[in-house]
């Protein structure tokens, strides 16, 4: 039997801004229905990474296989991308915000978008805040807006800039629960995240510093490289850090 | 492009303004304040104010609308929602549109309220036509519209956009005869006046405003206006290449 296509495929990735090489021969595959985590400290390149999937930036080397085919503005559809920062209209209530994007992705018919709007919106808990403009919602509401916009026209792959950043545990828990529920349901998620928390939660992780792949596998597979029986994943990432620099 | 997409930005853009209540009073009071300024102070000199008039409406319709133009579009660079939308299906033209669109509303009302005020309370004399005088300042706020938009993108904050008021819009009101008539300038400032699109502004505005010209006999202006534009818009809609 045939493997299915990777959703998400990386060879050999080359980008720098100017003279800085943020990515140095990225290679990666992720599969359908995958949670793949890529986890590294700030500047080891994962934002660089997820705004190469989506399109923003051109690759200077390798290649980047989205869906099937390289990244492109006719993906959108299909694609759902939360960056780091929220970007969001901050005048405009969590529903206006919501549906202004879905509109951008294409969903152009009132009654079908109303409803997709606001499934999205109670997916993020947000129901009771909806007509809330966004200047009146804390860092974590933002960010659970941010997170409904991603999801409004319900994307087959989501790749999802530093979701958890700032949200407090409990809201964390939330979002990953959402998480591996879209996963099940066949959705495949990239997350990039510099903690060990997130982690944890990721089917497959690759470590990445200074712009490469230094380690890639399931979590359990990582912690056990070590060869300490107890191991965290901050002690594996710390592992795989000190062989990356030998 | 897709029609959908272009009215939705413009709904956004008009929503955003409208809420903003302290901002649509400074759209409304910051142009009458300056107009009352200038033209209260050559009151009692109906000749020079007759005179000036023209420039000084296309002067004032340029400013307001580019700040109004290059801000509202900067906050969009800045906040990162522009960047957002380049992930959706959106288009660079039916982002331009969207905007131009969305703006030009606010920019004609604004528009309005200067040449009301110039007319009724500054008691201008005039012999053109008002639809003439309001289709030349149309142009105009076109072509700030687009170049507020192209501005705005080399520059990383308010503070910036302001700076770039020098620059872009100084030699405009110096050289486009708004002062001094352009072909008393020095040869090379002739030249240069031929390039910036308020000099055809001005001149077409006296002609309507002085002369009672009609627009006919103004095809040049109003072709200059509108290539200035287009020109404007396409090199504003080359900045929002992903």
């Amino acid at each position: 039997m045939t493997q299915p296509a990777p959703v998400v495929e990386t060879h050999d990735l080359t980008f720098s801004y100017g003279t800085t090489q943020v990515l140095n021969g990225l290679s990666f595959s992720v599969s359908e229905g995958e949670i793949f985590g890529v986890l590294g400290a700030n500047g080891s390149g994962k934002t660089t990474l997820m705004r190469l999937l989506v399109g923003l930036l051109r690759n200077d080397g390798g290649a980047i296989n989205i869906l099937g085919e390289s990244p492109s503005p006719k993906q959108a559809s299909r694609v759902g991308y939360m960056p780091q920062v929220n970007a969001l209209y901050l005048e405009l209530s969590v529903r206006e915000n919501v549906d202004f994007f879905a509109r951008m992705y294409g969903m152009s018919d009132r009654r079908p978008r109303a409803q997709s709007v606001q499934e999205a919106i109670d997916l993020v808990d947000l129901g009771p805040r909806s007509s809330d403009p966004i200047l009146k919602l804390s860092g974590g509401m933002r960010q659970r807006v941010s997170l409904a916009i991603a999801l409004v026209h319900r994307p087959g792959l989501l790749i999802l800039d530093e979701p958890t950043v700032g949200l407090d545990p409990d809201l964390r828990a939330v979002f990953w629960e959402r998480f591996r529920r879209m996963a099940e349901s066949g959705a495949t998620i990239m997350i990039s995240s510099h903690t060990m928390d997130d982690a944890a939660h990721c089917d497959r992780l690759a470590f990445l510093r200074d712009g490469r792949v230094i380690a890639l596998d399931t979590p359990s597979a990582l912690r056990a490289a070590t060869g300490q029986p107890d191991a965290t994943l901050d002690d594996a990432f710390m592992h795989f850090l000190r062989e990356s620099s030998d | 492009m897709s029609t959908d997409r272009v009215l939705a930005i413009t709904e956004r853009i008009i929503r955003q303004i409208l809420r903003d209540k302290r901002s649509i009073g400074l759209l409304i009071i910051g142009p009458l304040i300056v107009m009352s300024l200038v033209g209260f102070s050559l009151y009692e000199q109906r000749d020079i104010l007759d005179r000036v008039a023209p420039g000084l409406l296309a002067v004032f319709v340029m400013f307001f609308t580019f700040i109004l133009t290059g801000v509202g579009f900067l906050r969009e660079r800045a906040q990162g929602t522009l960047e957002r939308l380049q992930t959706t299906l959106v288009g660079s033209f039916d982002i331009m549109l969207g905007y131009m669109i969305g703006f030009l509303i606010f920019a004609i009302v604004q528009t309005a309220v200067i040449l009301t005020f110039t007319i009724f309370a500054l008691r201008i004399e005039y012999v053109g036509t008002l639809w003439e005088i309001g289709a030349i300042l149309f142009l105009v706020v076109t072509v700030a519209v687009s170049l507020g938009i192209f501005i705005s993108s080399f520059a990383n904050n308010e503070f910036q956009v302001v700076q770039f008021i020098p620059i872009v819009l100084a030699p405009q009101i110096f050289l486009s005869g708004v002062i001094i008539p352009v072909e008393q300038m020095p040869q090379l400032f002739e030249w240069l006046s031929v390039v910036l699109p308020l000099t055809y502004a001005v001149e077409a505005l006296r002609e309507i405003m002085l002369r009672g010209a009609d627009l006919t006999t103004l095809w040049i202006n109003l072709a200059a206006l509108a290539v200035f534009s287009i020109a404007l818009l396409a090199a504003a809609v080359a900045t929002l290449r992903r």
